[in-house]
Parts: C-alpha cells; structure tokens; sequence
C-alpha cells in the first residue's frame, strides 16, 4: 500500500507537469482535458478515505499555486469597485469534496465496475468547475450562468470520461506492479464467511 | 465515522484553513518556487514545441512540393517554394520591423517578450511570457503591443511572467474617451467566449453622449497604466438608472498574439 501510494504521489506530480502542456480548446468554449483532477479523481476511488483526503490537499495547493491570480495593488481611490478572485486553498477544499463524492461509490469499483467510475468522473469534473465558477460568481457579487460556461464545463467533463479509462489502466499497471490489488478480488468468499 | 478518517478530515480541514489564511505575499512566494520547479519542464516543452511546429511546417512543405510535382515541372515548383519562402520571409521581416519601429516610437523602455503558453487557468484569461525578473518586469507591469494594450503582468518570476489580458474580467483600467470628457473603469466581461470577446467600460456618465467607433485609451489614473495607451473602440451604449455601459471593441487581437511589449517598472 505504502510503494503504491508514493507511485501514486509521483503519478499526480507528472499529471502537473503534462497539464501544463494541454491546450485549451478555443472552439469547446475553452473545455480542457483537466488531467490533474481526472487522475486524482481516479485515484479516489482506489484508496482509503484518509489517503485520498491526502491526495485533494496536495492537489489543491498545486492547483492553486498555478492558478490563484493576485490581489492588484491599485489606487481604490480610481478603481472603487475592485474584481475579487478565489482564494488561495479554495481549489483543496473543492478537490476534497470532489473526492468525497468519488469514494462514496468506491463500493461498485472495489466490485471491478470501475466503468462506473469513470462515468462519475464526468459528473465530478462537471460539479467542480461549476462549483469554482459559482464561487468566484459569489466573490464577485452577481451570479450569471450562460450556454458558455455549461457547454465549457460539459466539454471539459466529456474529456474526463473519455481520459478516465486510460488513468484507471495506469493505476490498474501500477497497482499490479507493486503487487497491491485495488479491486476485492475474493469477495463472495468474504460475504459468506 | 472511524477515528482514523476523522482524524483525517480534521487534518485535511486543518491543511485547507492553513491554506486558506495565507498573505498574499505567501501566496506569490509559493507561486514562485512552484513555477521555478516547473521552469525546466515548461522550457523543455516549450522546445519541443517550436520543433514540432518546424516539422509539422516541413512536412506540409513537403506535401505541398509532391503535388506541384505531379501537376507542373520541377523546376517551376522549386521556383514556386522559393517564392513561398520569400513571401514568409517577407511577412515575417515586416511583422519584426513593426515590431522594432513600435519599439522605437514609444516614449518607453520596452522588453519583447515571446507568448510561451495560453490559458493556464479554467476561468481566468492569463497567459505566459518568456522574460521576467531577470528583464526588470516586475508584478502589474503593463504588457502592449503595437496595436495596444493586452494586459498586465499578474506574477513575475526569474525567467517567466504571467500575464492577465484586458478580457479578464479582473484586469481593470481607468480609460478615457476619444472626443469626449466621459472617463470610465475598461475591464473584460466574465465567461465572454465571444470572438473577440468584447469589454466593458463601466461608470460612465447616465448622458454619455458616445458614439459607435470612438477610440477608447488609458487614461494613467491609478499609477499602473500610463496615459494614451489604446484599449479599444464603441461598439454600443447601454444607458442605467444612475449610469452608462458601453461594450468595447478591443484593439488588440488576442487570438494572433506571438509577441508582446512590457512595459518595466523602470518607467
């Protein structure tokens, strides 16, 4: 478990590192594939509730530290009415959230349905940036929700079901590799004894 | 609840709290090592990037050669590339030249900077430049180009700066109008996917008298963005209750952007 969880810290590492080298797509209403979330919602759903709590506070920071925009030091003398941005750490508590919701179905995937899971992906991926758009909504005082924003976070969760099965079969290879099973394999034995 | 997942939750909590109740200098801190960890990465990438794109411009070269093969003599399709070649080098050597003689012609210390990468947030529209630190470009420098202004420098770290463009809904500026005595706050419009996605000039007086085409500039209140700098032209006014809207044109095309101006804080 310990080799595995460290594999998977080094896997979520390399996801920073490739996300940024993914494009956005202009003509998807700026959809992008989110690699860091799909993998770590990937992993949610492969690891004790304490480890994946682990594992949204790290990707949180590292997604905040790209992307929390500063505090403009302007004249509030001219500019009266400064635009607020999502603080710094938001992005944890929206990965733990995220996370939670993937665990609460790690039951079908512990019995091998992880097609389930990459299904919930989408939907995961879908409510996360709905969340971090509505927040900064909320930071900025007027809640506006257009054809844009819904097709840029369905275009975006659309990816993540198409990614996820490829993250799933990495995690599958790694778990193999340090010879730890992520699925019950015995488990009609355990139901009945 | 087991007691280990609930200690869990406590200390995910408690490292979500700690997170939260950063300064903002800690913040720009963390943002600083964590692009100078990423800097080798984002410099190899950016690398590839520019021999990928090379090739993919060798492959299409050639593509296009096989088929000026098949239809005409070899001769005229080398001649025909070599024209091709020339009017590249043309268009390039007068984009340059614009370049340089905008460089020449603004009353400021300009540092060219190469757009590396686009986008790198769901919501806010940043992007990134090669130069920073170590070319005196320090946090809220102006970034321009020679048709105006696109945006300013949000994080700057030794060899890399963030830039956050005038579309952004956070990136405000105090303009002036062309002709008139109407000054307003310029700022991008949120989840805008317009092509160019338009800004809003806010604050303006309930009988602005403006009209569709009329030049937008900085005005230099504020002390970030010097004066007479263009942002953009009318495309339309909305008049409220107590005030004015209008929707502004941008100057600057976002989408064509290659290379960028900044404007250091030696200025």
């Amino acid at each position: 478990m310990f080799r595995y969880s460290i594999s998977l810290l080094i896997l979520i590492l390399l996801a920073v590192i490739a996300q940024q080298f993914v494009p956005t797509f202009i003509a998807l209403y700026n959809a992008r594939v989110f690699l860091l979330l799909i993998v770590f919602l990937c992993i949610a759903v492969t690891v004790p509730l304490p480890v994946m709590f682990l594992f949204a506070l790290i990707c949180g920071f590292l997604w905040d530290a790209q992307c929390t925009l500063g505090s403009p030091a302007v004249d509030t003398s001219i500019y009266l009415d400064p635009v607020a941005s999502l603080r710094f750490g938001t992005s944890i508590l929206l990965f733990g959230f995220a996370g939670l919701l993937m665990h609460g179905f790690r039951p079908l995937f512990l019995q091998g349905k992880w097609y389930v899971s990459a299904l919930l992906t989408g939907i995961a991926t879908f409510l996360y940036c709905m969340s971090e758009y509505a927040l900064i909504d909320f930071v900025r005082g007027s809640f506006t929700v257009d054809r844009g924003v819904l097709s840029q976070c369905g275009y975006t969760s659309l990816f993540s079901i198409i990614v996820s099965p490829l993250a799933f079969a990495a995690l599958f290879y790694i778990a193999r590799l340090f010879d730890h099973s992520i699925v019950e394999t015995n488990r009609s034995k355990r139901r009945f004894t | 609840m087991k007691p280990l997942n609930l200690i869990a939750l406590l200390c995910f909590l408690g490292g979500a709290t700690w997170a939260l109740t950063r300064s903002d200098r800690s913040v720009r801190e963390i943002q600083y090592y964590y692009y100078s960890a990423l800097m080798p990465f984002l410099k190899a990438g950016s690398a590839m990037e520019e021999k990928a794109r090379n090739f993919s411009r060798e492959v299409e070269h050639s593509k296009a050669l096989e088929v000026e093969l098949e239809l005409t003599r070899a001769e005229l399709s080398k001649l025909r590339q070599v024209e091709q070649r020339f009017t590249d080098l043309e268009t390039e050597n007068m984009r340059l030249r614009d370049a340089l003689e905008f460089k020449k012609n603004t009353p400021f210390t300009l540092i060219a900077a190469r757009i590396t990468r686009r986008q790198t947030t769901n919501w806010y529209k940043t992007l990134e430049i090669n130069r920073g630190e170590e070319s005196f470009i320090g946090n809220q420098n102006p970034v321009v180009t020679a048709e105006g202004l696109v945006g300013k420098i949000d994080l700057s770290g030794k060899e890399f700066a963030t830039v956050i463009l005038l579309t952004d809904e956070k990136c405000q500026v105090s303009a002036k109008i062309e002709g008139s005595p109407e000054v307003g706050i310029l700022s991008g419009r949120r989840a805008d996917y317009g092509d160019p996605p338009m800004l809003a000039l806010r604050f303006l007086s309930k009988k602005a008298n403006l009209k569709k085409g009329q030049r937008v500039f900085s005005n230099g209140r504020g002390g970030i963005i010097p004066a007479n700098i263009l942002l953009g032209t009318i495309e339309s006014v909305e008049t409220g209750a107590q005030d004015s809207e209008a929707l502004v044109r941008p100057a600057v095309n976002f989408n064509d952007l290659v290379t960028v101006f900044v404007i250091p804080s030696a200025n």
